[in-house]
């Protein structure tokens, strides 16, 4: 039988979409076209070339290296890119994704990522375009709700604060507004840079519909302590972690 | 030091907190009919700031229009809304106008919100407030702002007497 990788414990709708995260099967939701992302990426014009920090490597003559010659570099490390990020925000009322599963998404599913884990925001450093493919998979589907994340790469709080009368996690620099029209658009880049059209994000989720595919437990929801596999593997680890690390010679 | 406690009579201090951050709309109008009742003796507004320029990363320095940074008009007066109004702390004369102040949350905010009594400003000056005020403070003006800020961005006299 093939193995299946067990992504997460439990048993109820927090762990389920917890492992849909990490496998990468989630559901698509939305459109966002190529120019849209990179301008409210904000790290180059729209349709203008990637720059680069190094020639193309086909063009460098590598070293001899098994490593290298096992190993295929990603599009963007092949031509050179440079390093550049994306960071997001989830609100802690029922935000889509905590940041641990953000991170767990772009390490398990992208390759040449460098994701760091915050408190209340999650970032994601690879070479450009590397970086704007998990970026785009992340904003386009089940990941990413317009109205309780948001990509936020400068003053980023709004992660812990109540969410606004519209239901719009706090945005110190508004980037994203709820329109009257019932979408959600960003007239910023992602640290705050007015940028030239807005860019649609699409209807923000009905509360009920957050709550049911958030990943965040929560007491109003589903609370971290009704699932029973979940806690009895977390205990089981901090166990054995404990005893591992007492180890007397 | 002097005695400049606010609180020779004993007000009651109050902190209304609404379950989402108010609208300028909503703010505007609960604080009128707040303001409107006659026991309210000095109130403050609180929640996360709303800067006029972007303060840090790559964009700092581009001016910030915040659709929540607006004029209000409070009791006549045009008052410029720095904050995202998240909490509303204020003082009143007694349990009567609590009860009343009560009544307005429940008629104006749309969602649940949390209302006590407690100690939310200061009743007396402290050090720091005395070594920037000297003893001669208004004793309305006591714990209302922040001693190394400046008066006139904190404070809105609304009745002049």
């Amino acid at each position: 039988m093939a193995y299946k990788p067990q992504y997460y414990p439990g048993a109820t709708s927090v762990a389920a979409n917890r492992r849909k995260h990490m496998s990468g099967d989630v559901e698509k939701l939305r459109e966002i076209s190529d120019d849209d992302l990179v301008m409210i990426l904000g790290h180059r014009p729209p349709g203008s070339d990637y720059r680069s920090t190094h020639p193309p490597l086909a063009e460098m003559g590598e070293p001899e290296c098994s490593i290298r010659q096992t190993v295929e570099p990603t599009p963007g490390a092949k031509a050179g890119d440079r390093v550049r990020y994306v960071q997001f925000v989830d609100s802690m009322y029922n935000g889509t994704s905590v940041p641990y599963f953000r991170s767990y998404n772009a390490a398990i599913k992208f390759r040449g990522v460098d994701p760091g884990t915050l408190s209340g925001r999650q970032v994601v450093e690879a070479r450009e375009r590397d970086m704007e493919e998990v970026a785009k998979f992340q904003i386009e589907t089940e990941m990413f709700d317009p109205a309780l994340s948001s990509l936020r790469g400068a003053t980023v709080h709004g992660h812990s604060l109540r969410l606004q009368e519209d239901g719009v996690m706090f945005d110190m620099l508004d980037r994203a507004r709820l329109e009257s029209d019932g979408i959600v658009k960003m007239h910023k880049d992602q640290v705050g840079r007015p940028i030239d059209k807005k860019v649609e994000l699409g209807k923000p989720m009905s509360p009920k519909e957050a709550a049911k595919r958030t990943t965040i437990y929560r007491v109003d929801n589903v609370a971290y302590r009704s699932d029973k596999e979940v806690l009895e593997w977390v205990h089981r680890v901090f166990d054995q972690r404990t005893k591992y690390g007492f180890k007397p010679e | 030091m002097s005695d400049t406690s606010s609180d020779t009579t004993k007000h009651l201090q109050l902190e209304i907190v609404p379950q989402r951050l108010l609208r300028p709309e909503t703010a505007q109008a609960l604080l009128n009919e707040i303001l409107d009742l006659d026991g309210v003796v000095r109130l403050f507004v609180h929640g996360p700031r709303l800067p006029g320029t972007v303060p840090y990363g790559p964009a700092k320095g581009i001016p910030l229009v915040h659709d929540s940074r607006r004029l209000i008009e409070i009791e006549g007066k045009t008052v410029e809304l720095m904050v995202s109004v998240g909490s509303i702390r204020l003082e009143v004369t007694d349990a009567n106008v609590k009860e009343q102040v009560h009544e307005i949350c429940e008629k104006i905010l749309p969602f649940p919100f949390e209302f006590r009594e407690g100690n939310f400003m200061l009743r007396r000056q402290t050090v720091s407030g005395y070594a920037r005020f000297g003893p001669d403070q208004d004793p309305l003006m006591v714990g209302i702002t922040d001693p190394k800020g400046k008066l006139k961005d904190q404070v809105c006299f609304i009745k002049d007497e």
